[in-house]
């Protein structure tokens, strides 16, 4: 009898012993995971205070308009200013979104609309695919076969009809027909955005419920209608946000610009070499002292804010979709 | 449910029924197919011109199925199939020549749950209509209108003409979806289940709605709801696993029906 109670006992001291252990694991865990979670934001918020101490002597130095209108980049005197690399950056992006939106647009449309089932996963998959190649091999892709098919098939034909046109020829005119430059960096990029804006949008015309696009065949829309009318309204401002997320990354990219976008301070023509913020920082950066090093980190500071608003304000863009 | 207000109620709509009328949609021998799963099986019906008819029957008995095949919506699935004829002012509409744009706008459709296009309440219900003519300006404000008050949807609407569909209520939305159909003047309408995401008092609407609409249109509805099928249509096919069971007036089917599957489903007990 004394024996089975102790047994009992001690059976009780175990399951106690258990569920204490199981508390002390559980809280553990809970730190554990809240560490991870603020990891993100120190990092974050270090990356951040870095770039902004770290850029300051140079937008002291020229003064903050100063060093954001500047176009003198001047490093034997130490005159550094920014537009010329902030122009790029913009115009980069903007060809790379005229470009590759309504391509994006045409293939999300064709695959959720479109396709026979036999080819909507090929199609898909090669989509998907153009994500997984390497900025790197995009850049030499760029610089080694399709700046030279530029310059051969559009640039030389295109000198010949522009010249001295006014305005028209002084935006298309290339003084050097090399192939590189911000027209050749434009459409790079928007090779490389088409895969994102693509498939977001996709998602969003597949969380279309049927019903909706079965009512407006039902009234005897055609298909074009039936997607300009009803779908893409729709998914309205969720596919803006998918093109933020394609400008977010155009904006950022570094390795296949800089492979094809010229590295020239300036912004004269469509056709000619200029630079991106991203290319100026891989190009310099290894050799960059002192100041010409501060300009450096307050062209990635105001790189980082511009990407970071953007991919704010199209996160806020998708997440306010809601299918009714 | 209670029988015998539903046999009531069958019985006054029914002696509406009029066999008389034309035929405005006759079914022969019409098969249908999911892939290679047969979901309707040698199926002979008439539908008569303006007049309700009501299609009822258990879950997966294929009613839905054979009112999309009327407007060929099913014809966007490329693996389904139908096979028979349907023949509607003596076009067999199954003939893959039919224009089916030009269909559609004579078979109009309202669905189970209000689909309300993303754009203002006017042009909800002028976008069909600039889809198929060409039409000046004050002709369509005055479709516009005619369909709204058509759909009882007016007086509730008409001061904010240029607001968002999507804004409405579930009952007023589905309202707007019939005035969108009316508004092409369609011919025949089908109805699927298109009260069932409703309240008991926007569904109110809806029925004395369909009501007054038989005066103009052939109506075909689908319905879960016996005592609306008893109280809104003219004649009944009540349909069991892919196949007519009977079909008659309405009053018939639900007072005196001649099968006892019949029988049990109607009095609700089975199904």
């Amino acid at each position: 009898m004394a024996a089975l109670v102790e047994k009992a006992m001690s059976g009780e001291r175990q399951a106690l012993n258990r569920r204490l252990s199981h508390g002390g694991f559980d809280r553990a865990f809970r730190w554990a995971s809240l560490a991870s979670a603020l990891i993100v934001l120190l990092v974050l918020a270090g990356i951040i205070a870095s770039m902004i101490v770290g850029g300051w002597p140079a937008f002291r130095e020229a003064g903050l308009f100063g060093f954001v209108t500047g176009s003198t980049w001047d490093i034997n005197n130490d005159v550094y200013g920014a537009w010329p690399a902030i122009a790029g950056t913009l115009a980069t992006a903007l060809i790379a979104l005229v470009i590759g939106v309504p391509i994006s647009l045409g293939i999300a449309i064709f695959l959720t609309q479109l396709a026979p089932r036999w080819l909507k996963g090929p199609v898909a998959s090669a989509v998907e695919l153009l994500a997984a190649v390497p900025s790197i091999i995009y850049g030499m892709w760029g610089l080694f076969v399709f700046a030279p098919l530029v310059a051969a098939y559009l640039q030389t034909p295109l000198n010949r009809v522009v010249e001295g046109i006014p305005i028209v020829g002084t935006v298309l005119y290339s003084r050097v027909p090399s192939g590189t430059g911000i027209m050749t960096a434009g459409i790079i990029l928007a090779i490389m955005i088409i895969p994102f804006v693509a498939s977001i949008t996709r998602d969003m015309l597949d969380q279309i419920p049927s019903v909706l696009r079965e009512s407006a065949y039902g009234i005897g829309c055609t298909t074009w209608e039936v997607v300009r009318h009803v779908l893409v309204p729709q998914a309205g401002v969720s596919i803006i946000g998918a093109i933020m997320l394609g400008l977010g990354r155009a904006l950022g990219e570094t390795m296949a610009v800089t492979f094809v976008v010229g590295n020239a301070n300036r912004l004269t023509a469509l056709f000619d070499p200029g630079s991106t913020i991203a290319s100026r920082i891989a190009n310099e950066f290894n050799e960059a002292l002192g100041l010409q090093l501060h300009a450096l980190i307050a062209l990635g500071c105001i790189l980082f804010l511009v990407t970071f608003s953007v991919l704010i304000v199209a996160r806020l863009l998708i997440a306010r979709v809601k299918v009714h | 449910m209670n029988t015998v207000s539903v046999m009531q109620t069958a019985s006054a709509a029914g002696r509406a029924a009029d066999a008389s009328a034309p035929v405005r949609i006759a079914v022969r021998d019409l098969d249908f197919f999911y892939g290679a799963a047969q979901a309707l099986k040698g199926i002979n019906l008439d539908f008569f011109d303006r007049q309700v008819t009501a299609l009822i029957g258990p879950s997966g008995c294929g009613k839905s199925t054979l009112l999309r095949i009327f407007n060929r919506i099913y014809s966007l699935y490329p693996e389904q199939r139908a096979e028979g004829e349907v023949v509607l002012d003596g076009r067999n509409i199954l003939d893959p020549r039919i224009d089916v744009n030009e269909l559609r706008s004579r078979v109009g459709m309202v669905f189970q749950k209000p689909t309300p296009f993303p754009m203002s309440i006017y042009d909800n219900v002028a976008f069909g209509v600039r889809l198929n003519e060409r039409l000046p300006r004050s002709e369509v404000d005055d479709r516009v209108e005619a369909a709204l008050r058509r759909a009882a949807l007016w007086n509730e609407v008409k001061d904010k003409l240029k607001a968002s569909g999507m804004g409405l209520s579930g009952g007023q939305q589905q309202r707007l979806c019939i005035a969108r159909t009316i508004a092409q003047q369609p011919e025949v309408i089908l109805f699927d289940e298109p009260t069932s995401a409703l309240d008991p008092i926007s569904t109110g609407k809806i029925e004395e709605l369909l009501e007054q609409l038989r005066s103009e249109f052939t109506i075909v509805i689908v319905t879960h709801n016996m005592q609306q099928a008893a109280r809104i249509s003219q004649f009944t096919a009540f349909m069991y696993l892919g196949e007519v069971v009977e079909f008659g007036p309405t009053n018939q089917i639900f007072m005196n029906p001649g099968k006892k599957q019949t029988q049990d489903y109607v009095t609700g007990r089975f199904g």
